[in-house]
């Protein structure tokens, strides 16, 4: 402890130092607990919204089968249509369980709030078992179903009237969605026909969300969905998951590397630091080893300080990265294609943990070549010489 | 109080220094006639920088006796410092014998650390004190070295009598009020008063200073000297001091008086 003690002393002499190399390694101890907290949250969270849609096997049309499921999770616009038959023969399959057509579209009023609509049928309401409604299903042709966020926003309940922006559409409130917290809160669900009408897409539909008979069997399925029909894609779920995971683990690579060379400057300033310390100290060292002070003593000393600046600095990253993660995640969220929604960087303890651990472990390293030196200075160095 | 009336408090309260639970500070318990506390043989120091030698010592032979307060005098250069650091097991003989409170400095090994730590006190020039530590945790760091080989942790009751002895001593060079200042509040005087202290935390048997009053004015010379003096004459504490200062020989009880690198008496 006494190591612990006289290496804090050591480090307030200069707080300048001590500052900019403790933000070195707090900076790049930051950067690594927010990737860390964006991969596992991210992972997280993607499961989280897959599994809220319900269905082991998603039909999209032709095209990018990775946009088509972006559309499907967050809700837009996007110009591929299949034929609504379609669904009658997916449903003929004999490996399917439940499958719901929606069909999707979305306006963009200016200065407006965006409004994504979804138009569905009783058979969606069989992917969603745990849907709660504050009011009923749809009355008629022209009701419509509020997700709780857009309901605050617009500040409506069952029983009200909602004008559709840019479309002259009335209609009226039947129910409003209990809170999911996935993406159906921010959405406006409508009769299929009534959204087919609105947006000129008779007989179309975006997106056909599918309930395997059997979980296990959910290859064979895909496999027999796409020999009966070419015109459009079939993938399950687990790999779009797999995918994704896979695009975001080929960037960690790239981006833990560059972490790693954060570090490892970190690392070398605060080699740098200490040793500049030992240095300007030699005749102080030397004067400790003169009243008794052993090598193993000053390495202790030099060590603990090195360890103790590279633990404030994990300690200051730590916090900075919690503190900061909304600005980091609305940065990230900025380059990268597809985000679920939430929050994506959060307090997580053994995240915390390794981190501190790892500029404990900076500390180690950083500070052996340091304390070796401290140890070998000779205590005839402190006395003058003739 | 002015400082002569400090010195004259503190010399009149050194011998409770041989008090409380340490041992007293005597190098030997036994005659000083049998009991020398240095002696050289031939002993010889050189130093090679680049292609110049330097014969920092050139074979002395002395005998310093436990209980005597030695003055080992002679200008820059003479060997004064050399001297110190290798009775002050510091340094190591090039050639020749040196036996320091019974052990041979030729056959210099790991135990040597300890030796200092126990039996040897130092107090400089410049009196190198830790800024960030107030006086008596200056006065208390010689205490804590060597825990971890194989002296063991320092428990609680032993932390406790350090801190005692570590107040016990600033009281006793006058810094009774002073100990929780720090270095840059203290005078030049005081500071190397602290270092005095430090330098009998461990009960030393041999206190070597290395021109200990050099930086300071005359009055506070003269506190610090009568401060050794008394340190000598009422706890028997070999203290050998290494002064240019001609004015100070006669205050020894002996003087040994080097010229480049030979003695000259002695």
């Amino acid at each position: 402890m006494i190591w612990f003690i006289l290496g804090f002393k050591n480090l307030i002499r200069r707080p300048t130092r001590t500052v900019l190399t403790v933000l070195g390694v707090a900076i790049a101890i930051a950067v690594l607990y927010s990737l860390f907290e964006f991969q596992q949250g991210y992972q997280s969270r993607l499961k989280g919204e897959l599994g809220a849609l319900g269905a082991h096997v998603m039909v999209v049309p032709k095209g990018c089968p990775y946009e088509a499921a972006t559309i499907a999770l967050h809700g837009g616009k996007w110009p591929r249509y299949m034929d609504e038959s379609l669904l009658d023969k997916v449903k003929a399959n004999p490996g399917v369980a439940e499958a719901a057509g929606v069909i999707m579209d979305a306006v963009f009023p200016p200065g407006g709030q965006s409004v994504i609509m979804l138009g569905i049928d009783e058979d969606y309401m069989k992917l969603r078992p745990a849907w709660k409604l504050r009011g009923s299903w749809f009355t008629s042709d022209s009701s419509i179903i509020l997700g709780p966020s857009v309901a605050e926003d617009s500040k409506l309940e069952p029983g009200d009237l909602w004008t559709l922006p840019e479309k002259n559409e009335t209609l009226r409130v039947s129910a409003v969605l209990g809170r999911t917290n996935t993406q159906d809160d921010g959405f406006v669900f409508m009769p299929r026909r009534t959204l087919q009408r609105i947006s000129g897409l008779e007989g179309k539909l975006v997106l056909i969300l599918i309930k395997a008979m059997k979980v296990d069997q959910t290859d064979a399925l895909v496999a027999s969905l796409k020999a009966d029909e070419v015109d459009m894609n079939v993938f399950p779920l687990s790999e779009l998951l797999g995918t994704i995971s896979a695009l975001m683990a080929s960037t960690r690579v790239f981006v833990s590397a560059i972490i790693l060379i954060a570090i490892i400057l970190g690392g070398v300033g605060v080699l740098n630091t200490v040793l500049m310390a030992v240095f300007e100290r030699t005749r102080e060292i030397g004067m400790m080893k003169a009243m008794g002070g052993s090598r193993s003593d000053m390495f202790k000393l030099v060590w603990a300080e090195t360890m103790l600046t590279t633990l404030l600095g994990g300690l200051v990253g730590v916090g900075l990265a919690v503190v900061s993660s909304r600005l980091v995640e609305a940065i990230i969220r900025g380059m990268i294609p597809y985000a679920p929604k939430g929050s994506l960087i959060g307090f997580s303890l053994p995240t915390m943990l390794f981190c501190i651990g790892l500029s404990l472990l900076l500390g180690l390293l950083a500070g052996f070549y340091p304390a070796f030196r401290a140890a070998s200075i000779k205590p005839i160095e402190a006395i003058k010489t003739e | 109080m002015d400082r002569d009336q400090e010195t004259k408090g503190s010399r009149d309260r050194v011998s409770d220094l041989s008090l409380g639970t340490r041992e007293p500070l005597r190098c030997s318990t036994g005659a000083a006639e049998a009991n020398p506390a240095v002696v050289a043989r031939g002993l010889t120091r050189v130093y090679r920088r680049g292609a110049e030698t330097i014969r920092a010592l050139k074979g002395i032979d002395l005998d310093i006796q436990c209980g005597e307060f030695v003055g080992v005098v002679g200008h820059s250069g003479a060997g004064k410092t050399t001297f110190l650091n290798l009775a002050g097991l510091m340094d190591r003989p090039t050639e020749g014998r040196l036996t320091v409170l019974g052990h041979d400095v030729g056959k210099r090994g790991a135990g040597f650390d300890a030796l200092r730590r126990k039996n040897i006190g130092f107090v400089f020039q410049e009196f190198y004190l830790m800024p960030t530590l107030t006086a008596v945790e200056n006065v208390l760091l010689p205490t804590m070295w060597g825990r971890g080989n194989g002296e063991g942790r320092m428990s609680n009751v032993e932390l406790k009598g350090s801190k005692h002895r570590a107040e016990e001593l600033l009281n006793l060079v006058g810094l009774g009020q002073r100990m929780t200042h720090k270095p840059s509040e203290l005078s030049g005087g005081e500071m190397q008063r602290v270092a005095v202290a430090r330098a009998l935390v461990n009960s030393p048997r041999l206190l070597l200073a290395d021109e200990p009053t050099g930086n300071l004015d005359t009055l506070t010379r003269d506190g610090i000297f009568n401060l050794l003096l008394a340190l000598n004459r009422d706890s028997g504490l070999t203290v050998i001091v290494a002064t240019h200062d001609l004015s100070l020989e006669s205050r020894f009880t002996r003087v040994i008086r080097l010229e480049d690198g030979e003695v000259k008496n002695g």
